[in-house]
């Protein structure tokens, strides 16, 4: 067995760059050395300022201290996203990181939720009844009880936080480990005409960098596994029609929630971002039905609060690699596809094809099995998410704009129907034990975009309707005390995590 | 919505029908519940196969019967696991305990760390189950979540009192009486079934656990996925003797010219052997498309058909009567709610087969029928993990699974079926760091192992606690 060092090349240094150079360089420091190839001439695209919950276990697994992570990349922390206007124009609901409900026993509190509403039953939104959503509103955040047993336990948490200080915070870490950085635009992937293989990138400057195992992390220009290889795109337009964001931050002027915003809008949605310094703001649009003058005016009229930059626009399109492995070449994040960030699962790819890449590191010689297994783990992380976000989309009543009207009356794929259909009958969720998005998450975005269950599971009919009445208005007050008595959600950071002062 | 269920006809008589019976009036006592009851076929083998797997503890704790009803009152035995000799050529006859093999480290599954010192100790040493088993000890002191699991060896007339005891308390109601007819509506839904008294019954819900015979499910057609091709046993002699007491922690699975055999069951390829046994019952080894068709579910042996090594039949009665109560339709049986449930129950089924499937599969080649099942070409789901695990060691996750990683690698490992390369994650610790993990893990497991009495003292406990 080859027992020496693969040479690991790392193609382009922005957040998925520097995520792979420190982790495989924390994780698997006897069998590869990491030199990374990046350019200062070329912008990273930053995205993925609000993040997912599991970035708290990439984050541990390199050792690193989460008030030292906040304070460096000016983070603030995320309970969630809120949904605007969705499902109809004055629609809000949060999609939590957390549970409804105490999140045990064995029928699920939606299933009660639902009774209660055929019932004709006193009952609130269903948001009412998960600590995360209540703490989101209420602007107050507290870590998670540890304590199981407690409704502070039934929450989980993410970041929000500047993407652009992400990248040169990961890179540090990795230098520290062994990674060796060069600064360099390249010009040219050389193949070796046998095999197909990559053998080397060459630099403007004349250089050329020879490796064993390439990884495209270029973003959308895809150099490597897209231009050099040539990986077909497969286009998830059809399904997912942005294809344009134009983003412009502001200065923070209101309250710092402790999630994220997706706001619908004519013709996509605007997402805002609250970091300790700023405030994120971007509208997402189809530019088959807004042009980019109109969303720039649309983003200038919506934002809060003091432009910090002008607008900038960025392109892009749904849809992913075929395969994202290649040859001797793995692509991970924009290199590999791309998702709108409605859910913010931009971070949460890397991170997924990074751990894949880890648990199928291979030899030199690279073996078929390995690669296959990495493309279809990816690829069901891919399919999976994009089924969620097409499910925010088409579950809605709008039809006020051309943008709402095609994406309401659209084909979408089976595997999306049919869990639709599951969940509209009897309020049942497709299980599966692995993927990003779990029971509650999608429970979240059904109901709060008016797919309202027809049924409910047929154990939640033994207690009665009062002592149901009586025991989901009990958990809603105890949950809203719970939220009343933690500390504010920007106090709390200006204890736990502040930023240093900007210079 | 077009209503809910009121009731619900369950056929059958054995520990199959009535742990249904059990299941549907505790979770949904709201049904009316009526057991046509009859002895089992001799082919029925959840009924009859006295070795259950540690799932069974969480269906009894689940419908609220104590350990005191299921172990003390119905006099059953406990199992660790299974030891099997002869699978694995030369090397030592090995045990496939329930529950974790060593634990991982840093982020390293364990079994990396074991093929990374180079397999200098069997695989088998860093299981609390397997080291028990080995001693003859039982543990009453509790351990960390899922390191040691138990299954009851029942004891099958007492456990089957049981069940129609607790049943009946739970106000279901017995009909004795054979499905011989049964009325189909012009839709195909079942309108009645015809016992051989000539009486009709009728019910919103038919559960069908009459045995492989399906008297009721088999009239409403569909496919039948035949397993044979993977699975060369197609017979099975079923014994149900000795008193389950008595009887090792670990059951001895023995290897045979044409298949094998343990104290309760021998299963065996028929056009292997040299004369028929007259004695022992076929088996077509499979699964119906759809177990749940309409306003029939066929539960147990009447949806699967698969031979009892690794003990799954009575489990996937209780997988799939969860199931049932789970997901209780409305009285319009929605395709979309029934298409959901047999997509669950097949994923199942299939993967018990694959587990089942792979200890011919990774055999030694030794004699004629060890030879044919060594060339067998897998199914997609077991070609896939056996490649993936021949490679590197991985492998892959299945949902719907039964067995969980450690029982996979206790048993490939114990068969001498090993992964070409090690990963690579295993070298960031050094070797001596390595040895060292492994050897603390192995000690602990001896000392908790002598720490705890012998099953024999445990059983005598036992049994005082009986005795008022």
């Amino acid at each position: 067995m080859g027992r020496d060092k693969l040479n690991v090349v790392v193609v382009g240094g922005g957040t998925a760059g520097w995520m792979t150079a420190a982790t495989l360089c924390k994780l698997l420091p006897t069998r590869c050395a990491v030199t990374l190839v990046e350019s200062e001439a070329i912008g990273i695209v930053g995205v993925g300022e609000a993040t997912l919950p599991h970035i708290r276990g990439f984050n541990e697994r390199l050792g690193i201290n989460e008030a030292e992570f906040m304070a460096a990349t000016r983070a603030t922390f995320k309970l969630g996203i809120e949904f605007r206007d969705w499902a109809r124009k004055g629609d809000s609901y949060i999609h939590p990181f957390g549970a409804f409900g105490r999140g045990q026993g064995e029928v699920d509190f939606h299933h009660y939720w639902s009774r209660l509403r055929e019932a004709g039953a006193p009952v609130s939104p269903i948001g009412e009844y998960s600590m995360a959503v209540t703490m989101a509103y209420a602007n107050r955040f507290a870590l998670p009880d540890p304590d199981p047993a407690t409704i502070e336990s039934t929450f989980n948490y993410a970041y929000q936080f500047d993407a652009t200080l992400f990248a040169p915070f990961l890179r540090s870490v990795a230098e520290g480990l062994g990674a060796e950085r060069i600064e360099g635009r390249i010009v040219d992937v050389e193949l070796d005409g046998e095999t197909g293989n990559v053998l080397a990138i060459k630099l403007e400057s004349g250089d050329r960098i020879e490796g064993d195992l390439f990884v495209d992390c270029s973003g959308f220009v895809s150099l490597i596994i897209g231009k050099a290889l040539g990986e077909p795109f497969e286009d998830w337009s059809q399904w997912l029609p942005c294809d344009r964001a134009v983003a412009m931050p502001c200065r923070t002027e209101t309250a710092l929630t402790p999630y994220t915003s997706a706001t619908a809008m004519d013709s996509g949605w605007r997402w805002r971002i609250p970091l300790q310094h700023r405030t994120g703001n971007g509208y997402v649009y189809s530019s088959e039905f807004i042009s980019d003058e109109d969303a720039r005016a649309a983003i200038v009229a919506a934002v809060e609060g003091e432009s910090i930059a002008d607008p900038r626009v960025l392109k892009f399109k749904a849809g992913r690699r075929a395969r994202s492995w290649v040859r001797n070449c793995v692509a991970v994040g924009l290199a590999s596809g791309f998702l709108e960030p409605l859910e913010s699962t931009s971070i949460y790819l890397i991170q997924a094809a990074i751990g894949a890449l880890v648990e199928l590191f291979p030899e030199r010689a690279i073996s078929p099995v390995d690669r296959d297994e990495f493309n279809r783990l990816i690829d069901l992380e891919y399919d999976r998410i994009r089924d969620f976000l097409i499910l925010h989309y088409h579950a809605t009543e709008r039809s006020d704009t051309p943008f709402w009207d095609y994406v309401r009356t659209m084909q979408v794929p089976d595997t999306l129907q049919e869990k639709i259909d599951l969940f509209r009958r009897r309020g049942r969720i497709v299980k599966y034990r692995e993927g990003v998005f779990l029971d509650a998450s999608w429970i979240a975005v059904y109901t709060g975009q008016r797919i309202v269950p027809e049924g409910h599971d047929r154990r939640a009919d033994l207690p009665s309707i009062d002592a149901l009445v009586r025991g989901a208005e009990a958990l809603r007050q105890e949950i809203h005390t719970k939220a009343e008595h933690m500390p504010d959600h920007r106090a709390h950071i200006e204890r736990y995590c502040p930023m240093a002062e900007a210079a | 919505m077009n209503g809910d269920i009121h009731r619900v006809a369950i056929a059958g008589g054995g520990i199959t029908a009535w742990s249904a019976a059990a299941a549907v009036k505790r979770k949904l006592p709201m049904l009316e519940v009526v057991v046509i009851s009859s002895p089992p076929p001799p082919d029925a083998l959840a009924d009859r196969i006295v070795n259950t797997l540690p799932s069974i503890a969480e269906f009894h704790a689940d419908l609220g019967l104590s350990e005191e009803d299921t172990i003390v009152r119905a006099q059953s035995g406990m199992r660790l696991g299974s030891r099997f000799t002869g699978w694995s050529g030369g090397l030592r006859d090995y045990v496939h305990a329930y529950g974790s093999y060593g634990a991982s480290v840093g982020g390293i599954p364990f079994h990396q760390l074991w093929l990374r010192e180079g397999q200098l100790q069997e695989y088998d040493c860093y299981s609390l189950g397997a080291a028990l088993g080995r001693a003859e000890r039982f543990p009453t002191t509790c351990t960390a979540d899922a390191q040691i699991g138990y299954g009851l060896r029942l004891t099958l007339d007492r456990y089957h009192e049981l069940m129609r005891a607790y049943a009946l308390h739970l106000e279901a109601t017995e009909r004795p009486g054979d499905v011989v007819d049964v009325a189909v509506r012009d839709d195909g839904f079942v309108a009645a079934i015809i016992l051989s008294d000539g009486a009709r019954v009728e019910a919103d819900l038919f559960v069908d656990c009459t045995g492989p015979a399906a008297r009721i499910r088999s009239r409403l057609g569909g496919s039948w996925e035949s397993w044979t091709k993977w699975l060369l046993c197609d017979r099975v002699n079923v014994t149900d003797e000795a008193p389950r007491q008595d009887q090792p922690l670990l059951d001895e699975v023995s290897a045979h010219s044409n298949g094998w055999s343990a104290s309760c069951a021998t299963v065996f390829s028929s056009s292997h052997a040299s004369g028929d046994d007259d004695s022992a019952v076929r088996l077509e080894q499979g699964r119906r498309g759809q177990p749940w068709i309409n306003n029939c579910v066929a539960i147990g042996d009447a949806a699967i058909s698969v031979e009892p090594l690794e003990w799954t039949n009575l489990h996937l009665v209780h997988s799939q009567l969860d199931r049932l109560v789970s997901m209780m339709p409305g009285a319009d049986y929605a395709p979309i709610e029934l298409a959901e449930y047999n997509r669950q129950c097949n994923a199942e089924a299939d993967r018990v087969r694959d587990f089942i499937s792979m200890h011919y599969i990774t055999a030694p080649p030794t004699g004629p029928f060890w030879k044919d099942a060594a060339v067998i070409d897998p199914p997609p789901s077991l070609e896939h993990t056996l490649s993936l695990f021949a490679e590197r060691g991985r492998l892959p996750y299945y949902e719907e699974e039964t067995f969980t990683r450690d029982s996979w690698l206790a048993v490939l490992f114990g068969q001498g079926f090993l992964p070409r390369r090690i990963d690579p994650l295993a070298y960031s610790l050094p070797a001596g760091e390595v040895a060292s993990i492994l050897r603390t893990c192995r000690d602990s497991v001896a000392r908790f192992s002598a720490s705890q009495p012998s099953y024999r003292e445990f059983i005598s406990d036992m049994g005082q606690r009986e005795r008022p």
